[in-house]
């Protein structure tokens, strides 16, 4: 094998556990493949290793069904978070809702606390549930991100608006990879604080028939903070440790 | 039951002994069946017979040989044992009967 072909392989084989990578080069050199064998073998380990972990239904749970919708549904949530924001600055806009100054606060504050709540339990349930396939929840949280980003036109707001949930999310998911897990009591006091937060959101003033629907989706958000509950509530000890293989 | 290219690992890892680890066992599958084993294929085919506790592994010395890099060393429990005589014996008994005659076309129907 010449420099360039080593080089490749040591490349492609960081893709591989510290152990794993230290014995398959080894037996590469030892068994003295070609630089085309020893890259197509490497490859091949890798996306067996991966295809392995994709037998699970945890990762599919974790990028399909919280990932991938909750990222639309977050932008959204984070989208009315600015603009009531926006409101509280604008006493025209403020006006036109016919609310008051601390009404308004009330409702940002408790569309804040909301969205910090989906946003942190989506990203705790994401990061427990997939952990060595979290490039992949990634990915199918950050592609609806970019389509809505690449579509976005209120002059009023920035971009950036639409990616409020990213920040609890990321930490959420972080805690999930570290923390072995929550506690039921703890659990049960997050999912309740959420699901009662909800409830002044569907009646609040600005709640129309033609809001409702996108309202209705927004109760998908809370089921991850009931997932937290339930996982909990199966192992009290141990708290929720969802997945410690994937 | 074990499935065929596990049983072919495990039979050559106890036929290495002590001397089994993946490029010896690689090499010992080819040389014997003259079926290509791939990296892939092999490692996780261990790290699954591992879990199963069919195989023990652990990192063993480097050597020059290797460019200095450590091997996967691999031994057979006896779960292991048990699991490969079980393959071999149903083997064994299917095969008992069975005609090795190649049949030819005009008399494969008859």
């Amino acid at each position: 094998m010449t420099r360039a072909d080593w080089a490749l392989i040591n490349y492609v084989s960081r893709l591989l556990k510290p152990d794993e990578r230290e014995a398959v080069l080894g037996d590469l050199l030892e068994a003295g493949d070609n630089a085309w064998q020893g890259f197509l073998g490497i490859l091949g380990l890798v996306f067996r290793r991966e295809a392995l972990l994709w037998k699970n239904w945890r990762p599919w749970l974790a990028g399909f069904g919280v990932a991938f919708p909750s990222s639309f549904l977050l932008m959204g949530a984070s989208l009315s978070v600015s603009w009531s924001y926006m409101r509280l600055l604008c006493p025209e806009l403020l006006q036109q809702a016919s609310l008051t100054r601390p009404s308004a606060t009330l409702v940002l504050l408790c569309q804040g606390l909301l969205l910090i709540g989906w946003s942190w339990t989506g990203g705790f349930m994401v990061g427990s549930l997939s952990r060595r396939t979290l490039w992949a929840s990634s990915l199918l949280c950050y592609s609806p991100c970019l389509f809505c980003l690449s579509r976005f036109r209120v002059a009023s707001l920035s971009p950036l608006c639409l990616f409020l949930f990213l920040l609890p999310a990321i930490w959420g998911v972080r805690q999930g990879l570290r923390i072995p897990g929550i506690k039921f009591s703890t659990a049960i006091v997050l999912a309740v604080a959420v699901t009662l937060l909800m409830l002044p959101q569907w009646n609040s003033a600005d709640q129309h028939w033609w809001t409702a629907p996108r309202w209705t989706l927004n109760w998908l958000l809370i089921w991850p903070a009931w997932y937290l509950v339930a996982m909990a509530r199966k192992s009290p000890t141990t708290a929720v440790r969802t997945s410690t293989n994937n | 039951m074990l499935g065929e290219f596990e049983y072919l690992l495990i039979t050559a890892a106890a036929g290495l002994g002590d001397n089994a680890y993946g490029a010896a066992i690689r090499e010992h599958i080819a040389s014997t069946t003259g079926r290509k084993c791939s990296i892939g294929a092999l490692y996780t085919t261990i790290e699954r017979l591992e879990t199963k506790g069919l195989l023990e592994t652990w990192m063993g010395d480097a050597t020059p040989q290797r460019g200095g890099r450590a091997k996967r060393m691999v031994r057979v429990t006896g779960k292991g044992v048990r699991a490969a005589k079980d393959f071999f014996d149903a083997v064994t008994r299917v095969s008992r009967g069975a005609s090795w005659v190649i049949p030819t076309r005009t008399g494969s129907r008859t």
